[in-house]
């Protein structure tokens, strides 16, 4: 018992320190999540508000075990056809035009019906062969020889019908594709699920998954995402910004600002060359942080407020 | 263990199916037991599904494991069986070697943990007690060792004389799931269930020995086990009663909104108000997620022949392009008109707050309300707050007395021009027109252009028609008339309107 769980324990640490590796800061939760994802061979939901990094922890995983990453952006009105497999009908019926001009040329020397319908026979499968499948996400991910990461993005956009549909593959790996029988996963796929919660995924669906919530990090950590990805800012101002950004997602916004808007905006004070955070930058760059007019407002009114919060000096006074 | 522990998680409203138990069976072989926080987030991962499960599960594991961590930590022998102990301080388990030593350690701690000593034994205060209780530990213990018990593994008498309290626990946990603890339901049922815990740890046996005990005199042994088993009936109730408040966390409040959602609207009580909120926007989240993604609905197979012939002439008439035929589902436009006077009022406001929870499937609503004149409130109803508004809404309308004809025709010249095939006219009054004119004739323009005309009523359908009550007049021009005055009846009015606007 106590090796195994030095083993789990190693291993979570180890994802850890991979993600790490990868400028993708994860916390022992994500990591847990993962290593029994992988153990259990689940899929993984990912849920939480936008842009606080669901989409970027598969393409981590996918970076750090080396795997393909096989994305499907989910819409309304997705069906079968753009997910798993289509006929390439197209290339079907240039087939078939080729085929009737043949006929001739084929059906010489045979002499009755019977005849030619047995040589008919011989082409038949043809038609229905991997040669006119168009593989599309599900399938490819399926058909992967070392396995793949495969990315299920923002499925709360879907149609139940369609939720229903991957019930199959996630629960077995494998999907039945009536002309041509069943087809099994080489490798079960890594699957991940995004939903920003627009509304209630399934229970069904649910059950078959591991569920992992991502919330807003808290300041020690944004500061590391942000030591990780705009490398550039010195200390200073990156503790000025995420204490900024920690006080404005207190207040009651239509949309908070996520991690992605706070390295924008970093990026922002990195590319306009500011040294300090002075109130005359930060009414100039809200639209950076915030996406709505009415946020945008709202936050202008506080910012005197929120410096002395966060401990930074207005400079210039606010008109 | 981990099926105790699930059984937990449903009582606090955390659906853990059977497949979710096995995978939380394969998580703990992964992961083991030994890591308290890597097991949390993992066990987390498996068996909470929403942000709302995650928190209450959160609480469930910490409880459930802290009282189980003890119980480990004290590497207590017996201590198998994964039920809670109930002591929440007792630290002198280790001691069940020497009597004399434990027995008179044990006394004192105890006190502390169980503060006030319970007074149920007849006639001994708590000091002399304690010195009785040490005086005959040895000779008690002799005793009852070559004595008339050894049916249980050791008798009750025994551990209560030695003060053992592992032993006393895992006793306690053994007749819990002897007697079906985990089944108990109500509070009512506490002392029931003590009860039979302690009969099923040998009470019978216990009250014989000491009416043995004072036979023979020893009236000071007898009161240290008298004592002994205050403590003991003290413990078992405790322990019963934390069990019970764990598994039933969220019950009562479950039967309380079932009970809710039956009521009469205008029977409820203010303090209900609260919970009824809740309760509606819950009932509202569950129909617009369950409504709000049928607008389009392809038909699978049938393919729309004249569009793919439209399609393809570019292609020399060659069929590339398929076409299939779609149905469109619309979403309903609805007018709706309120009564906002005396006791329809509590119906219209839980009526309207349930219809602007809908939002988000039906965003083409317009609302009025009236008494002796009828008002629009849409906008104020998008964004102001729902008591303000009724508030607002009976100051401007209402208080005059009910005047149905002038309210339909100040509503009909304010809807008329937009009132389509695809509009439904909701009505929600109790058709009581004080005699005067109920405005039918009005109605039965709108319901000559309406998709529908839905009149809703709080009064029961055999009121209908009697005193100055002119639902069988306005009846006449109403697709549908209901009965709705309880949020059971709201939440099924609006979910067939919604399947309806096929």
């Amino acid at each position: 018992m106590t090796e195994m769980k030095n083993q789990a324990q190693d291993a979570i640490e180890a994802i850890l320190a991979g993600y790490e590796k990868l400028g993708y800061i994860s916390d022992e939760q994500i990591a847990t999540a993962l290593f029994l994802a992988q153990k259990l061979e689940k899929p993984l939901l990912v849920e939480g508000p936008p842009g606080v990094g669901k989409t970027e922890l598969a393409k981590a995983t996918a970076e750090y075990l080396g795997l393909d990453m096989i994305r499907l952006q989910c819409y309304e009105g997705l069906d079968e056809s753009k997910a798993l497999y289509e006929w390439q009908y197209g290339k079907q019926l240039l087939y078939t035009q080729v085929l009737k001009e043949k006929l001739g040329d084929l059906m010489q020397g045979t002499n009755s019906l019977d005849e030619s319908m047995a040589k008919l026979n011989n082409f038949e499968d043809v038609f229905f062969s991997e040669q006119f499948l168009q593989t599309r996400p599900l399938l490819q991910a399926l058909q992967n020889e070392d396995g793949a990461v495969l990315l299920i993005d923002e499925i709360d956009k879907s149609d139940d019908e369609f939720e229903a549909f991957l019930l199959e593959i996630l629960s077995d790996y494998q999907i039945s594709i009536p002309e041509l029988g069943t087809v099994k996963a080489k490798k079960p796929p890594l699957v991940f699920l995004t939903s920003n919660n627009t509304r209630e995924i399934g229970d069904a669906l649910k059950r078959r998954c591991l569920h992992l919530y991502i919330p807003f990090p808290d300041a020690a950590r944004e500061n590391t995402i942000l030591q990780a990805r705009v490398p550039e800012l010195n200390q200073q101002l990156r503790d000025n910004i995420v204490n900024f950004v920690q006080a404005v997602r207190q207040m009651d916004l239509k949309k908070p600002p996520a991690v992605s808007e706070t390295i924008d905006w970093a990026r922002t004070v990195v590319l306009l060359n500011m040294s300090v955070l002075d109130a005359e930058f930060i009414r100039n760059t809200l639209n950076v942080l915030l996406k709505f007019r009415s946020d945008i407002e709202n936050v202008e009114g506080e910012i005197a407020r929120l410096m002395r919060e966060t401990q930074l000096t207005p400079d210039t006074p606010i008109q | 263990m981990i099926a105790d522990f699930i059984r937990i998680l449903r009582a606090a409203d955390i659906q853990v199916s059977p497949a979710e138990a096995i995978d939380a069976a394969a998580v703990i072989e992964e992961i083991g037991i030994g890591e308290r926080r890597l097991l949390k987030h993992a066990l987390g991962h498996t068996l909470a599904k929403t942000q709302f499960e995650k928190q209450s599960f959160d609480e469930c594991f910490d409880i459930y494991f802290k009282l189980l961590e003890m119980d480990l930590g004290e590497a207590t022998p017996t201590s198998d069986s994964g039920e809670a102990p109930d002591e929440p301080d007792a630290p002198s388990r280790d001691s069940a070697g020497d009597a004399t030593d434990a027995s008179d350690d044990a006394d004192g701690e105890e006190g502390e943990a169980q503060e006030g000593q319970p007074g149920d034994q007849p006639g001994a205060p708590t000091g002399e007690a304690k010195k009785a209780s040490k005086k005959p530990g040895e000779p008690g213990r002799d005793e009852t060792g070559e004595g008339e018990t050894d049916t249980q593994r050791a008798s009750l008498v025994d551990m209560l004389t030695q003060k053992d309290q592992a032993a006393l626990q895992a006793a306690i946990s053994e007749a819990a799931q002897k007697v079906g603890l985990a089944d108990a339901k109500l509070f009512t049922q506490q002392g029931m269930f003590s009860r039979r815990i302690m009969e099923s740890m040998g009470l019978a046996q216990l009250d014989a020995h000491i009416r043995q005990l004072e036979e023979n005199g020893e009236s000071g042994k007898a009161d240290g086990l008298r004592e002994g088993r205050g403590q003991l009936f003290e413990a078992v109730f405790d322990f019963v009663e934390r069990q019970i408040a764990m598994r039933t966390k969220n019950a009562g409040r479950l039967l309380r909104e079932d009970a809710l959602s039956r009521i009469r609207l205008s029977n409820l009580d203010r303090s209900d108000m609260k919970i009824m909120r809740g309760l509606i926007q819950r009932l509202a989240k569950r129909l617009a997620s369950r409504h709000s993604r049928q607008r389009k609905k392809s038909r699978r197979g049938m393919l729309d022949i004249r569009r793919t012939m439209r399609r393809n002439v570019a292609y020399d008439g060659n069929l590339f392009e398929l076409s299939w035929r779609r149905t469109k589902v619309e979403r309903p436009k609805l007018l709706v008109l309120c009564d906002v006077s005396g006791s329809v009022a509590a119906v219209s406001q839980f009526f309207l707050m349930f219809l602007y929870s809908l939002d988000e499937v039906m965003p083409k609503t317009r609302s009025f309300v009236f008494s002796n004149r009828a008002g629009e409130i849409s906008d104020m109803m998008r964004d102001g707050d729902m008591d303000q508004v009724m508030e607002q809404a009976l100051r401007e309308f209402g208080g005059g007395s009910t005047d149905y004809g002038m309210s339909m025709m100040d509503f009909a010249e304010a809807t008329l021009d937009t009132i389509d095939h695809r509009t439904t006219v909701m009505i929600l009054g109790d058709a009581r027109s004080n005699y005067g004119d109920p405005g039918h004739l009005v109605l039965k323009e709108m319901h000559e252009r309406a998709r529908r005309v839905i009149w809703l009523n709080p009064e029961g359908e055999s009121s209908w028609g009697t005193g100055d009550s002119e639902m069988k007049r306005l009846g006449a021009y109403c697709t549908h008339k209901q009965v709705c005055n309880s949020v059971k009846h709201v939440e099924r009015v609006l979910d067939d309107l919604l399947r309806l606007s096929t």
